[in-house]
């Protein structure tokens, strides 16, 4: 016959083969003296198991075949392997276990490949465990349920030696925890529950101690390096043998356990802690602190609170200082007047620039120290210096420096760099309307008197404040600042026309600066009688102006007048510079010799505060004008007063200057009384709005609209709405005294 | 009368006394609250006042009693005369209540409008009525309502005329005489605080809000609510109580105040 029929193998002939195949893989692994498997070999083994899953039933052997499968990988288990593992130790046992893992993959690769044919037909059709799968499994479930425990404690022992700085191996601790992350096929379930949990519960205990040792031991910078060594140890670990899946929660243990725990005590050490950092401008220490508590929850707040607290007691010894010096130089009495107040506004200056820089660069810009130098600033830039408010010292600051001849001696960047600075501060005043009225009161001295230094200075403050405070806060200086350039033009168009017109002839030098109510501060306009020839002059120019605009009225204010007069006395000539109303007084002389106090106040038609106030100036100051009988230092109503012809000095040319008026309170009122129009305006559009509205909403939203100027008083608040009341703008509600109704 | 017990023609007695009512009203409230004196009162004073007619003749007559000479008003020397016919002292605070119910504008002046309309309101056209009435005036006092009306009505007549405000010193004047009737134990700190740190009119709305002030906050101030609407002059009342240990923690601690 052509066709030779195959001889069928029973089970035990043909398990027989499959274990001498099976024997002397074994003796492989075991590291005997055994040859390689030849392709033969394996084509033998693998055909057994073939046709032993083909044959016909009752010879068809999978099922039994995938039993013994199974059973082979138990039997190695059971008699050599475990044996191996139970008699070791620690290291050994972990260094055995990674041998017999590796083996045993190697194990489930051949055999499955031998057995292969059942994966394909016997296991795919009923749906059983693959081949593979099967070995792992009996791996796990005989060596791995037994020792895991005792592989997770050696461990961890590892880790703890090389925590205290000794040499492990660990590419051995690598293979061993790839092992429990095998194991899991696909999951992280062992690697997470059999060692990581136990791993990081000794982490925490491990840092525990060390930290309880360290907070006593160590000062805050040392025990910090400590702790950012520490951090960076532990991630290394994750990066050579740790599941990298492990590094979030073994950080936050150690941040736990080295920071949170310690938190308070750590940044409140005496001599070393927070407070003592930031006095001693510890700024790498500083930054280490905020890189590491930016990683525990919460941790940036105790930080910023006393970063809060130092940078307050910095402004609060600032301010003290500032007291001490000023009432110091009172007793003196030899301090230019404000000196110690703009040192002090510089050093906020420096103060804001130094922290600021903390912020930016110690604690990367975080808004909790952003918050906490807002806070700070706001409390001790609140606080005023020797009766002075700080929205009065920054205007006096500006004043400084934009002013010609002022104390400081900047270039123009400086300056520039400088104003930045101050309007900065400004955002930290709660009374930003002081502060507009007071520079408003000081910009109008710099431009009438021709005091100001740079125009490009005073426009480029104007920019940066409109940017921080809004067009409304610096629309008045604005127009201040226009109206000059406009008087300017004016001024040209005057002597164009007084050259066009030889009947228009004032009869003296002239000039004149119109300027536009509101823009300005308000001032005293008296109805001074003037001298014969100043009326000329204000006459002529009134024709000029009415041939410029026919609706506009001119109210002339002399106070703010300046005059040059020749004077002659008998030494010599001397050229006056006087003000409007020291010229008229001067110039009643002419015609008299001798005039009492009564005289020239009826004369010149002054309230009796200005009269004096010049006469002083003329008569019992540097420069004595007039001869004063009787011959004291103070004026008195029952006064005489002569013209001194034997006055002379060695100077051609002098300023006579007028006593300065302190304008503080008159500017203090003039806020106060603009707080209130405020205020009432503020809660009239509220309950126009609202129409009914309770007490409490009312004020709140009130001091909400108002908060960008100025921090209401609720007791102010209270006082306008009682006033509305009173003016029939409100009522109660008649049943219930807390809510308010609005009257059209 | 023989048919009603002893209690009831106790109680008959009493409501009389206390409102100058006549026997039959007085019966029919009593008897509307089952003989309780407290709901009769209520029932009394809720009821719509029944309109007693009143002879306009003789009240044209009473009016050109008192009537100025010169001018077609009552002045302060025609409500002396009245005082004098009714038996009453001009500064009794039932003139006050008259006033009141005369809607008169101001202190010591009666229109004829005012004075005759404010008459009739009361049923009275004659002396004698008029003194009947007298206790029914005075026990309007009672009634918290009518208390507060009498008391904020007092305001806009005690006032001169063209103000805005209330003179202190009148102010204070009607302070004593309103709360004589209201036992405020704290009226005598009240005034002695304004005329220390006041020392300036006062206004509608402190006026009215100091009656609630006095009802509804604790004697010992321990309810005081300093961020309410309370206005502004009761708040610094209230400190300067607490600054002068006047009230301490809630407890009034002067030895001067009698109960």
């Amino acid at each position: 016959m052509s066709m030779s029929e195959r001889k069928t193998i029973d089970l035990d002939q043909g398990w027989d083969f499959m274990q001498k195949g099976i024997l002397k893989l074994k003796n492989i692994l075991e590291g005997l003296p055994e040859p390689q498997f030849s392709s033969e070999d394996y084509m033998m083994l693998y055909t057994t198991i073939y046709n032993m899953c083909t044959q016909k039933p009752p010879h068809d052997y999978s099922q039994q075949l995938y039993d013994k499968y199974r059973e082979s990988f138990e039997e190695y288990i059971v008699s050599t392997v475990l044996p191996s593992l139970r008699e070791k130790h620690d290291e050994f046992m972990l260094r055995e276990l990674v041998k017999r893992w590796a083996n045993h993959k190697i194990m489930v690769r051949w055999l499955s490949r031998f057995f292969h044919y059942l994966d394909r037909y016997f296991i795919a059709r009923r749906s059983l465990p693959p081949l593979n799968e099967v070995g792992l499994t009996c791996f796990r479930d005989l060596v791995y349920k037994e020792l895991n425990g005792k592989v997770r404690d050696a461990v961890i022992s590892l880790i703890d030696q090389e925590r205290e700085g000794e040499q492990i191996d660990r590419a051995l601790l690598k293979n061993v925890l790839d092992i429990f992350v095998e194991i899991g096929m696909g999951q992280m379930d062992h690697y997470e529950n059999d060692f990581e949990a136990a791993m990081l519960k000794d982490t925490s205990a491990y840092y525990s101690r060390k930290a309880s040792n360290w907070i006593l031991e160590d000062s805050c910078p040392d025990y910090m390096l400590k702790a950012e060594e520490c951090l960076k140890r532990e991630k290394d670990r994750v990066a050579h043998y740790l599941h990298s899946s492990s590094e979030p929660k073994l950080l936050e243990k150690v941040q736990h356990e080295l920071l949170s725990v310690y938190a308070n005590q750590l940044l409140e050490k005496e001599h070393s802690g927070c407070h003592a950092l930031l006095r001693d401008d510890k700024v790498e220490d500083l930054s280490r602190m905020f890189r590491l508590f930016s990683k525990i929850p919460r941790g940036l707040d105790p930080v910023s609170s006393i970063f809060k607290q130092h940078v307050t007691a910095e402004g609060m010894a600032l301010v003290k200082l500032a007291e001490d010096a000023v009432s110091t130089k009172k007793a003196e009495k030899k301090d230019i007047v404000g000196l110690q107040e703009q040192v002090f506004v510089r050093k906020v200056i420096e103060l804001h620039d130094k922290y600021l820089a903390y912020v930016n660069d110690c604690f990367q810009n975080h808004t909790l120290f952003h918050k906490a130098l807002k806070e700070a600033f706001e409390i001790f830039c609140n606080k005023g210096v020797a009766g002075s408010s700080s929205a009065e010292l920054l205007a006096t600051f500006c004043d400084n420096i934009l002013k010609k001849g002022g104390s400081e001696k900047l270039s123009d960047e400086a300056i520039e760099e400088t104003l930045e600075k101050v309007v900065k501060l400004l955002a930290y005043i709660s009374d930003k309307d002081l502060f507009a009225e007071f520079y408003r009161k000081k910009l109008a001295r710099r431009l009438l008197f021709d005091k100001s230094a740079n125009d490009d200075h005073e426009r480029s403050i104007l920019t940066k404040l409109k940017q921080q405070c809004g067009g409304q806060f610096t629309s008045k200086m604005e127009g201040m600042v226009t109206d000059l350039t406009l008087a300017k033009e004016n001024q040209t168009s005057f002597e164009e026309y007084l050259s066009n017109n030889p009947n228009a002839d004032p009869g003296i030098d002239l000039t004149v600066t119109v300027l536009t109510t509101g823009f300005w501060p308000s001032y005293k306009s008296f109805d001074l009688n003037l001298p014969a020839e100043m009326v000329r002059c204000v006459e002529v120019f009134k024709e000029f102006y009415q041939t410029k605009t026919k609706h506009r009225k001119l109210t002339w204010i002399y106070s703010l007048g300046t005059c040059n007069i020749s004077g002659k006395f008998d030494p010599k000539t001397v050229e006056l510079i006087v003000t409007t109303y020291q010229a008229s007084a001067l110039l009643l002389f002419n015609s008299s010799d001798r005039l009492s106090y009564s005289e020239i106040m009826s004369q010149l038609n002054l309230s009796d505060d200005d009269v004096i106030r010049l006469l002083h100036s003329l008569s019992c100051a540097k420069y004595k004008i007039l001869n004063k009988e009787p011959s004291t230092k103070t004026i008195s109503s029952t006064d005489y007063f002569e013209f001194n012809s034997k006055f002379t000095d060695k100077m051609r040319r002098i300023k006579i200057p007028l006593p300065p008026v302190d304008e503080k309170k008159k500017v203090i009122e003039d806020v106060d009384k603009d707080r209130r129009y405020a205020i009432d305006a503020s809660i009239v559009r509220i309950m126009k709005s609202r129409k009914v509205l309770n007490y409490q909403q009312l004020v709140m939203e009130c001091v909400e609209q108002l908060g960008r100027m100025f921090k209401p008083d609720v007791k102010a608040i209270k006082k306008r709405i009682e006033d509305l009341i009173s003016r029939d703008y409100l009522e109660r509600d008649k049943d219930n005294a807390n809510l308010f109704r609005y009257l059209a | 009368m023989h048919k009603l017990g002893r209690g009831h023609r106790d109680k008959l007695q009493q409501f009389i006394t206390i409102t100058g009512a006549s026997e039959k009203i007085a019966l029919q409230a009593l008897k509307a609250s089952d003989w309780h004196l407290e709901g009769a009162f209520d029932f009394f004073y809720n009821q719509p006042q029944l309109k007693t007619f009143t002879d306009s003749r003789h009240l044209e007559e009473l009016y050109n009693r008192y009537k100025d000479a010169y001018v077609d008003m009552i002045l302060a020397d025609g409500i002396t005369v009245l005082c004098n016919d009714i038996q009453v002292d001009p500064q009794d605070i039932v003139m006050l209540v008259l006033s009141w119910h005369m809607k008169a504008g101001t202190m010591c002046e009666f229109s004829k409008k005012e004075f005759i309309e404010g008459l009739q309101s009361l049923g009275i056209d004659s002396l004698d009525k008029f003194r009947e009435k007298i206790p029914y005036m005075r026990s309007e006092l009672k009634d918290e309502q009518k208390f507060r009306e009498i008391y904020n009505f007092a305001f806009g007549w005690a006032k001169e005329k063209g103000q805005k405000s209330l003179a202190l010193d009148t102010a204070i004047g009607m302070w004593q005489l309103l709360f004589a009737e209201k036992q405020w134990p704290l009226v005598d700190h009240w005034c002695q605080f304004l005329q220390a740190r006041h020392n300036k009119a006062i206004s509608r709305d402190t006026w009215s809000q100091l009656l609630e002030f006095a009802k509804t906050v604790g004697s010992n101030l321990s309810d005081y609510d300093a961020e309410g609407a309370w206005p502004y002059l009761i708040d610094e009342f209230v400190e300067y109580l607490n600054e002068n240990g006047i009230i301490q923690n809630g407890l009034i601690n002067d030895s001067s105040l009698k109960w």
